[in-house]
């Protein structure tokens, strides 16, 4: 999957993210399932409760882990590309 | 029977399937509930249901399925949701949807309510109230999918499918997209409960079943970005048997209407097993200590060729319940397995009552008098 700097990101309707103090981690909630996601994902989902195109997600991440763009932008390709196949995060894209 | 004292299982739940009631206007023939039905007189107070879902929190139950029976004949639904919410808990209604106002649902939405699940049994008005045993229901459900979408909550569409109903999964899928659902669960029946009463009536061909992996997989293909598309298989068909509840007493912790505490819907079918009840014993022990949760925990019960075989990790053997009713049992291969000795003979009773003309519905009704409706 790759993504256009203007796509935008959202959390599916239904999704949760909470940290479990039982299991000490953070757990993703939505309809009839239960997701454990890796720290980098939780940071990327933290920031998409409302739509936010791909391009803000890459700058914003670059300046917080103080990374070249161009770096992040490979890594989230591959993991948002995961979370989109589990319908835990969608693509708003615009109509061509 | 193992009589030595074993270790606490320390794993917790992840969910909790709060059947809070057996009430219910439908009467599906597939019902999950036990053929003997809890009255009304027998349920859980408002009060001990608010504990168990403390308790649950507490032991690291992550989801809450509010099921029965028809959980919103429960006036203290509000209740139980915003409880759930408070705890942090992702609460997911169980529904037939045929007798919640708009009002009333927005409340529930209001209360924190997280997702909800219609049952449909048809796509048509006829097959809907024909196999639900409920006039004028299919319109009510679909007035409640819109209701749940004009509210902005997420909506699972669950279709229980068999041979009545198999030949229009095709419309079933078109059914989601029109009403917008997020999620279509394509369950074929599971024949425990009601459903097994119900087995020759229900089981599909093996052509059907054929047919409705395809329409899934295209399904899949064509409209995967818009809906999310849960496949059950039934398993007198299959390979390998099914995990069933990813394994007795490692992912599902169920509390009847009366408040028994079970691995399964169907665990009581297995003789010698005392369930304790919420009323008598803590969740978290009865999770982590009760003999009749760590009963099938583990390898040690095991017969061969489970015992040995690489893919115990993968399904426990399958199914206890399954392998009681069906070999009587219930430390036998599960027979859905082909590795079992007896799966050659499950799979021609299925094909045998498939290929017969069905016999009638054998109804799912609570028959004392006093639960009748008002």
């Amino acid at each position: 999957m790759s993504l256009a700097p203007e796509d935008r990101l959202v959390l599916a309707r239904g999704v949760r993210v909470r940290f479990d103090p039982v299991r000490n981690c953070h757990v993703l909630l939505a309809p009839e399932r239960v997701l454990f996601p890796c720290p980098t994902s939780v940071e990327i989902l933290g920031r998409l409760a409302e739509p936010r195109p791909f391009a803000e997600l890459v700058a914003g991440l670059a300046a917080e882990f103080d990374a070249p763009e161009e770096e992040i932008r490979a890594d989230l390709e591959g993991l948002l590309a995961d979370l989109v196949a589990q319908h835990v995060v969608l693509v708003e894209r615009r109509a061509p | 029977m193992n009589a030595i004292a074993r270790e606490p299982w320390r794993e917790p739940p992840i969910g909790l399937l709060a059947e809070l009631t057996h009430r219910c206007p439908l009467a599906c023939p597939y019902c999950s509930n036990p053929l003997e039905l809890t009255a009304r007189e027998r349920e859980l107070s408002t009060e001990v249901w608010l504990r168990v879902l403390d308790e649950a929190a507490a032991l690291g139950v992550l989801q809450l399925h509010l099921s029965g029976g028809e959980p919103t004949l429960r006036t203290d639904l509000e209740a139980i949701v915003a409880r759930a919410r408070a705890l942090e808990l992702y609460s997911n209604l169980i529904t037939a949807g045929v007798g919640v106002s708009e009002r009333r649902l927005e409340a529930l939405a209001k209360a924190g309510l997280d997702h909800v699940q219609l049952s449909v049994q048809d796509v048509d008005p006829e097959g809907c109230d024909r196999i639900g045993g409920f006039k004028g229901s299919f319109a009510r459900k679909v007035a409640f999918a819109r209701a749940v979408r004009a509210l902005g909550l997420p909506l699972t569409l669950n279709a229980v499918v068999h041979r009545h109903n198999l030949d229009r999964l095709e419309r079933f899928v078109e059914l989601a997209l029109e009403l917008e659902a997020d999620r279509l669960e394509v369950a074929h029946v599971q024949y425990y409960g009601w459903a097994l009463a119900n087995r020759a009536a229900l089981m599909p061909t093996r052509a059907q079943l054929d047919r409705s992996v395809e329409i899934v997989k295209a399904a899949r293909e064509r409209y995967g970005d818009r809906l999310l598309i849960d496949f059950v298989v039934p398993d007198y068909y299959a390979t390998h048997p099914k995990p069933c509840a990813s394994g007795w007493g490692r992912a599902v912790i169920l509390v009847a209407p009366d408040g028994r505490v079970l691995p399964c819907h169907a665990a009581p079918t297995i003789p010698g097993l005392d369930f304790p009840s919420v009323k008598d014993r803590p969740l978290a022990w009865i999770w982590q200590e009760s003999p009749a949760f760590q009963r099938f925990r583990g390898f040690e019960w095991m017969q061969e060729p489970c015992r040995s075989c690489p893919r115990r990790e993968i399904d426990s053997g399958g199914c206890r319940c399954q392998a009681m009713q069906l070999l009587g049992d219930p430390e036998a291969t599960d027979p859905a397995c082909s590795l079992s000795p007896h799966h050659a003979r499950i799979r021609a009773l299925a094909e045998a009552e498939a290929a017969s003309a069905p016999p009638p519905f054998r109804y799912r009704r609570l028959e004392e008098p006093a639960a009748a409706p008002a």
